[in-house]
């Protein structure tokens, strides 16, 4: 459905999904693939609204709740991002 | 102070009366002002919302109570009092998955006629009703005025009191139990005034506390010890809506500080979210001294969970001693037991064999231990622990279904008289007299009561007890493909009782090689550690295994999808005998169930 996005540019936000993803799911961030599905590492709803809590504080920007679930991988959450013009370099402050 | 009162109608004019312009709510929006709801206010808004539902004949009768979170909802709980109906707190149908299911199952139930929710939802609601086969149902905003053009305080100035007394139902409170379709609990004005005094006994409880709360109104813990705890003591709550504090944890504990709060808290995952998701920079703002009750209830409290949130916490002025965990449950109203206010709550260690045996024993050295966290003392109820076949009580240390009496025990289920005599009028074999079965398996030591598990999910094989949460964390334990994933385990009957584990797995269906292994190390662990055959192991994928809204597994509704034939396996090593028991059926309306855990995308 989504093409792969070109890597280089998604890298920051990544970097910033991996390391938050990986603190809810509670494991370690370079276990979490891209392009996996998050439910396959066990995201729920709580996952998804932590992720838009932190996503909302760090780039300033609102997302809907049923963001994971709309773009339910790393990959899909990166160029979804990069489409709303969030800017990689607030997440890393 | 409160003993005077039959009826939670009376306590809350007295309050109104006494009170007037102080704060009974506070709620905090995601953005701009905090929305302030008076004693006074409260009192006037009920009183005019009440006129309009005796004109539509809600006495006596059930209303459901649709509210997004804020202090509408109040209003119109209080309302409903006022009004002599039968309020009935429900998620709203706007919700996605199971919760959807589930206020439609209410609202079944209830075969309520009139539904109240706010002005911003009252056109989604009626849609919903329609899509329901329930448009005859009448549904009111009771945010706006009349549409007859009559104020606010013309309706209020004609309310009457109602004719209510200590045993009318003040309102059904829905459980989420881990059956599909829910049960309301008919709760008496008795009940929720009796419950308000066990609670208050407990906690040490005044009008000098503030209380915190997050948690939804329609949760049972959030309705009776937070939102309607406050009001029975003259005080108020600072209210945060759900998605709000699972969003930003830190929003909770700042307002902590923010405001003083002193009560208040939730299940053991809200101690866990606030541990992980905390940042160190936040941290240093928070202010917890206050916080002389951190209430941890309507879940298994885990050790390891309190440690983890008092170590992180410290700093910040929270008191280790300030976590409470006790034990209630909706058919006993709310609370019923607790530990000492300001004391760390008691733990036991026991010897793991000797809790398969039903029994509480100091464990021997070099043997496996569990530690039980203690719910603390039962003072408003005769407690018994009963053996759940003989109907006998036991003796002190043993294992056994918790059965309850006392004024905070509950009617029963709405229209469900079998099931209510089950559970509302269980009989010993030697005394007379009902006792309420709660369902849960406990012991008491030392005059401390210890929860152990469900009765129901408790797996029984070869005459010892294996709790399923053993298990399920076990095998989480064996490796990363496994660690992410949830599980259920329970038995099923195949001339003789046999384990079934289903259990979330992170592996691609086409390595077959890997999920073999897979199962074949959760059969060595469960066979090695639980002395029990593991012959039925079911891998599936992530999001399969069903869980509540607050977390806790569903297990037997896992077991009926699994005989139904309705789980998908990556793979599967089932006994014959098991297999023949498999049996799909076509289910109008049933759904496979990796679809009801994720959204519609």
């Amino acid at each position: 459905m989504t093409l792969s996005p070109p890597r280089h540019i998604e890298a920051p936000f990544h970097h910033w999904l991996t390391t938050h993803l990986a603190v809810y799911l509670d494991r370690l961030p370079e276990t979490i693939d891209a392009t996996v599905p998050l439910a396959e590492y066990g995201a729920d709803s709580v996952c998804a609204l932590s992720l838009c809590g932190d996503i909302e504080d760090d780039f300033g920007i609102v997302v809907e709740p049923s963001l994971l679930w709309d773009h339910p991988t790393v990959a899909q959450l990166a160029a979804h991002l990069t489409a709303r013009g969030a800017d990689p370099a607030r997440g890393q402050r | 102070m409160t003993a005077a009162f039959t009826t939670f109608t009376h306590l809350m004019r007295e309050r109104a009366a006494a009170l007037g312009d102080t704060d009974a709510q506070v709620f905090l929006r995601d953005q701009g002002e905090p929305e302030h709801l008076t004693y006074t206010t409260l009192d006037r808004r009920a009183r005019a919302l009440a006129v309009r539902l005796c004109e539509l004949g809600a006495q006596g009768r059930p209303v459901l109570l649709l509210y997004p979170p804020g202090t509408e909802f109040l209003v119109a709980f209080v309302g409903c009092l006022y009004a002599g109906a039968i309020a009935v707190p429900a998620p709203m149908p706007g919700d996605r998955g199971e919760r959807l299911q589930r206020v439609s199952g209410i609202l079944k139930d209830t075969a309520s006629s009139l539904v109240l929710t706010d002005s911003e939802h009252a056109a989604d609601t009626s849609l919903w009703l329609a899509v329901s086969g329930r448009g005859e149902t009448v549904c009111l905003a009771t945010d706006l005025e009349d549409t007859a053009g009559t104020s606010d305080d013309a309706h209020a100035d004609a309310w009457r009191a109602p004719r209510t007394g200590p045993d009318d139902l003040a309102f059904l409170q829905y459980t989420s139990g881990s059956t599909s379709s829910p049960r309301g609990v008919m709760v008496t004005h008795r009940n929720l005034l009796a419950n308000q005094e066990a609670l208050q006994r407990l906690l040490g409880t005044s009008a000098a506390d503030r209380f915190s709360n997050w948690l939804p109104h329609y949760h049972d813990m959030g309705l009776i010890a937070h939102v309607l705890h406050p009001l029975w003591l003259g005080t108020h709550c600072v209210q945060l809506s759900p998605v709000s504090f699972i969003k930003r944890p830190v929003r909770w504990l700042r307002s902590i500080g923010e405001y003083g709060l002193t009560v208040g808290g939730g299940p053991n995952f809200c101690y866990d979210l606030c541990t992980r998701r905390v940042t160190d920079a936040h941290l240093g703002e928070l202010d917890l001294s206050s916080w002389r009750l951190a209430l941890c209830g309507a879940e298994p409290v885990r050790a390891q969970t309190l440690d983890a949130f008092a170590r992180r916490f410290a700093p910040a002025g929270l008191r280790a001693a300030s976590l409470y965990p006790g034990y209630g449950l909706a058919e006993a109203t709310l609370v019923v037991s607790g530990g000492e206010p300001g004391a760390p709550a008691r733990r036991l260690t026991v010897d793991a064999a000797g809790l398969e045996h039903d029994e509480l024993r100091a464990p021997a050295a070099d043997v496996p231990t569990r530690t039980l966290i203690g719910s603390g003392r039962v003072h408003d109820f005769d407690l018994r622990v009963v053996d759940p076949l003989a109907h006998v009580e036991l003796p002190p240390g043993r294992v056994g279904e918790i059965w309850l009496r006392g004024d905070s025990v509950a009617q029963g289920y709405w229209h469900r008289p079998l099931e209510s005599d089950d559970t509302f009028h269980a009989q010993l074999a030697d005394e007379p007299g009902d006792f309420l079965r709660t369902g849960d398996l406990g012991a008491v030591d030392d005059g401390e009561l210890y929860i152990t598990g469900r009765l129901k999910e408790v797996i029984i094989l070869n005459g010892r007890n294996i709790y399923p949460q053993d298990v399920e964390w076990a095998i989480r334990e064996i490796g990363p493909a496994l660690a992410a994933g949830h599980g259920a385990a329970f038995t099923v009957d195949a001339d003789r009782e046999q384990l079934v584990v289903i259990h979330e797995a992170r592996a691609p269906q086409a390595d077959t090689a890997r999920l073999r292994t897979l199962a074949r190390s959760i059969q060595t662990l469960v066979g090695k550690d639980f002395d029990v055959p593991a012959g039925n192991v079911v891998l599936v994928r992530p999001g399969t295994v069903r869980r509540t809204t607050s977390g806790k597994i569903q297990r037997n509704l896992m077991r009926t999808l699994f005989l139904r034939g309705e789980i998908s396996p990556l793979h599967d090593v089932l006994d014959p005998a098991v297999r023949a028991l498999i049996t799909p059926a076509a289910v109008p309306g049933a759904e496979p169930a990796h679809d009801m855990v994720r959204s519609s995308q």
